[in-house]
């Protein structure tokens, strides 16, 4: 294996986009250093090569480029927006961070402050504060239990040699780097000649821990409303079922013609904000049905949620529901191609994850053979045991519990989840 | 038969010019046809902001947004979704200050739908009193779930203290006072009063043939529009009042400082240019003066922005600094201070980078059909549609002299601070 190099031709109004794209996403934080590789990602913009922190920051706003360096849960990713006749520069410079990054102490607690001054501000969030639970609940301490900034308390204790020797993984044969701009050749070839020098071995991939045997979380806040979210945790985005559980997705939370938007807001008027998110991962993602309502309501907003997932199990799609389903994914491929930044984004990460760079359109011809029978019977496989977490007032959430275990009862384990 | 205006508009920075068209009833329609496009977008603007709300009727602009989506005569609630989303296509609207808009991005094809369906929608809501109850139950719920979010409650309490009686000093969202008294007898008359088409414009952005899209406008309901008679009252205009506040908010886990500026208003471009450098200058990017001194090398803040919101009625500038509850005086002496240190001027190379910030963000927004669609429909709007390029003329007309004396406009003794701290 060696690193893939993609330059997408089709370009607009002279301006370049590249992806670079790592397999160092938070899942490859170490047990007990959450937030390292988060840290990592910004302590890359501090200085890199011949340039300073103050001297790379001046050099790229100069220029009036954007560039961004950031976790996601599977991938870092290095983003970098110029217009084209500045691509010569720049695009070096995204090597560079990856190969020679300074990472010096000073730098990197700074970007550690900084991180943990952001966390401490997520938790003014009733959202952010449920969403924390849930992954605890889905996922444990382990890969994919916390939000790629981490956890105060392991975040505190990341030293700078920690961040240091996390950065010789990166520069490796796994990863990829997608261009959007015309392709200039001596361009071209430095990027080229640089990246294949890179190591074979990106580290050691992660791996899941066991799902929590509680599947209920209350955060007491002291607020108006309460947030309600339904988690699954459901297949690798490699799974032949992850694309009847994206239709399944779009049908109950993509648009205002969607099922929980119809049922829970058009019909009952009990929420402004309900949708639901499957953000497919390389390991098993999560499937999260959410809304808020005030908190006299939100035991009825349970009934009418878990009502809906009760009906998501019981009968298959009517073909009316799926074929709409399949238009809306259909429109989302269109409409989430237009910038290059886009494009650029889409290719990386498939092909990142060991997809084809044109999965998404390969992904409309199969929609067409997806039956509601297959929807039905990958819903039945993964959304059997559902968790829920909640936030708002105590006495909401002592209801909201009750409620919930009388119909989820809590005694499952993790053997029998799977 | 809808007519050319004669506008100066060039192609330029990839696009040809946007054709200006007008209805003729007086209604501005803005096209921008490209056959590569993949999408296209249709946009409908109006100048019912909440600034035009009387008293009574805060939030009504909004909820009127809200129950536009409730349908309209033989287009009962959802269809209009169903049939958008069913071609590919996403709708959705925004409620502002000065205006409201509704737009929807789809494949091609789905225009022609989108042409018949969205103007009945928006101009002849059914405004039915068993969605009306029921959507207020919703909006309720939006204003409910900003409420639990501390930073929207200290911004809103900023903007009372600084604009006082002013429309912009009160909530979009409204108030629920307001919100319980409002009857679908008023939300139509507030409907009748704004939605005429000289206060309203459209834009199409995307793949499309202008003659068949203009037929369809001028022979639906955006073509029979009213047009207005009776003269808006003349506003004030917008002050500021200078001030210095401090409140404690429950469940805030960050400090911040907040400072509010009044600004001259939208139409004033060239002025409001030389301020987006100056707020450039001052806080965008690390090698900018606040963040490098406050966050880079003080380390005092998490961060601190500086944003510049052209309104009609007289624009607003707003500081922001996240920092540590201990930090708050510090933060606020050391902010004084820069502030006051711009009013000798910024560097040839502060200018220069202020400027490429700009530019290029300028070019890199007009990538994509929909914010390309949406700066036509504003503009049209406002009757300041112009050349892509305009805005990059105006950035380049400034120098280090002529920007000096607009620093003092972000004079702290002018602003009205707001201290936020926890319980």
């Amino acid at each position: 294996m060696s690193p893939t190099i993609i330059w997408l031709d089709h370009s607009f109004g002279g301006i370049h986009a590249a992806r670079l794209v790592l397999p160092h996403g938070s899942a490859m934080d170490p047990q007990g250093g959450a937030g390292m590789h988060q840290l990592l990602a910004g302590s890359l913009t501090r200085g890199c090569g011949d340039l300073g922190a103050v001297a790379f920051a001046e050099h790229i706003e100069t220029l009036g480029g954007s560039l961004r360096s950031d976790t996601s849960d599977d991938r870092l990713v290095l983003a970098l927006k110029c217009v084209s006749t500045d691509a010569p520069q720049l695009l070096p410079l995204l090597l560079e961070m990856v190969e020679t990054p300074h990472l010096q102490d000073e730098q990197v607690r700074l970007e550690q402050d900084l991180n943990l001054q952001s966390l401490q501000r997520m938790q003014e969030d009733p959202f952010a504060l449920a969403h924390e639970q849930l992954r605890l609940l889905l996922y444990g301490s382990g890969t994919y239990g916390h939000d790629p900034l981490g956890r105060r308390d392991e975040l505190e204790g990341i030293d700078p040699e920690a961040i240091r020797h996390a950065a010789r993984a990166l520069p490796c044969h796994q990863a990829t780097m997608v261009i959007s701009g015309p392709a200039d050749e001596p361009l071209q070839r430095l990027v080229q000649e640089r990246i294949s020098c890179w190591q074979a071995s990106a580290g050691v991939r992660p791996q899941l821990g066991s799902i929590s045997a509680n599947n209920w979380a209350g955060v007491g806040a002291d607020t108006e409303q309460s947030v309600l979210m339904l988690g699954f945790r459901t297949v690798p985005i490699h799974a032949p079922e992850a694309l009847a559980l994206r239709l399944l997705q779009v049908h109950l939370g993509v648009g205002m013609s969607s099922r929980l938007f119809q049922s829970l807001r058009e019909t009952h008027g009990l929420v402004y904000d309900v949708g639901a998110e499957l953000a497919l991962r390389e390991l098993e993602s999560p499937f999260i049905w959410h809304l808020s309502t005030s908190a006299e309501q939100a035991v009825a907003a349970l009934d009418a949620l878990l009502a809906e997932w009760q009906q998501v199990l019981q009968a298959p799609l009517p073909e009316a529901s799926l074929e709409l389903a399949r238009a809306k994914l259909r429109g989302q491929e269109a409409l989430g191609r237009q910038t290059g930044a886009q494009r650029a984004e889409r290719t990386a990460l498939c092909l990142s994850l060991g997809l084809p760079g044109d999965y998404h359109q390969r992904a409309m011809e199969w929609i067409e053979t997806i039956s509601a029978t297959d929807v039905l019977e990958a819903a039945r496989r993964w959304l059997q045991h559902p968790v829920l977490s909640a936030c708002g007032p105590a006495a909401s959430l002592s209801a909201l519990q009750s409620r919930w275990q009388q119909v989820v009862p809590p005694q499952r384990s993790a053997a029998a989840a799977r | 038969m809808p007519t050319d205006s004669l506008a100066d508009l060039r192609p330029c920075l990839g696009y040809p010019a946007p054709q200006q068209r007008t209805l003729d009833n007086g209604c501005p329609v803005t096209l921008l046809p490209l056959a590569e496009a993949s999408v296209a977008c249709l946009q409908f603007w109006c100048q019912a902001g909440s600034w035009r709300e009387q008293s009574g009727e805060a939030g009504i602009a909004h909820f009127l947004e809200h129950m536009v989506f409730k349908g309209s005569d033989g287009l009962p609630a959802g269809a209009f979704d169903h049939r958008v989303e069913a071609v590919g296509g996403q709708s959705n609207a925004a409620t502002g200050f000065d205006d409201v808009h509704y737009h929807v991005l789809l494949p091609p094809e789905g225009l022609s739908l989108a042409l018949e369906l969205l103007p009945r929608l928006v101009l002849t809501p059914g405004l039915q009193e068993q969605d009306f109850q029921l959507e207020r139950q919703v909006v309720l719920e939006e204003l409910a779930q900003s409420e639990d979010q501390p930073e929207e409650v200290a911004f809103q309490q900023l903007l009372a203290l600084g604009c006082g009686q002013h429309p912009y000093g009160r909530p979009i969202l409204g108030t629920r006072e307001d919100l319980q008294g409002m009857t679908p007898a008023a939300m139509g008359a507030f409907q009748s009063r704004h939605y005429r088409a000289d206060r309203c414009a459209v834009a199409i952005g995307g793949r499309f043939d202008p003659e068949v899209v203009l037929h369809q406008l001028q022979s639906g309901p955006v073509g029979e529009l009213p047009a207005t008679t009776t003269a808006e009252a003349a506003s004030a205009g917008l002050a500021v009042a200078p001030g210095r506040h401090r409140v404690h908010l429950p469940r805030l886990e960050s400090a911040r400082l907040l400072m509010l500026w009044a600004a001259p208003p939208a139409k004033a471009q060239q002025q409001l240019s030389g301020l987006d450098l100056w707020t450039t200058a001052l806080a965008e990017g690390r090698s900018s003066r606040l963040v490098k001194r406050l966050r880079e090398e003080l380390q005092l803040v998490e961060s601190i922005d500086l944003e510049l919101h052209p309104l009609e009625d007289g624009s607003l500038m707003v500081l922001e600094a996240v920092c540590e509850p201990s930090q708050l005086e510090a933060v606020a002496q050391e902010v004084e201070t820069l502030l006051q240190q711009a009013a000798a001027g910024m560097s040839q190379a502060e200018l220069a980078r202020a400027r490429r910030l700009l530019e290029h963000g300028h070019r890199f927004s007009l990538e994509a059909i929909g914010p390309l669609t949406q700066m036509l429909g504003q503009t049209s709007l406002s009757r300041r549609l112009q050349s892509f390029d305009e805005p990059l003329q105006r950035l380049a007309s400034w120098n280090s002299d002529s920007l000096k004396p607009l620093a003092a406009a972000l004079d702290p003794s002018l602003a009205c601070i707001l201290e936020v701290l926890p319980l």
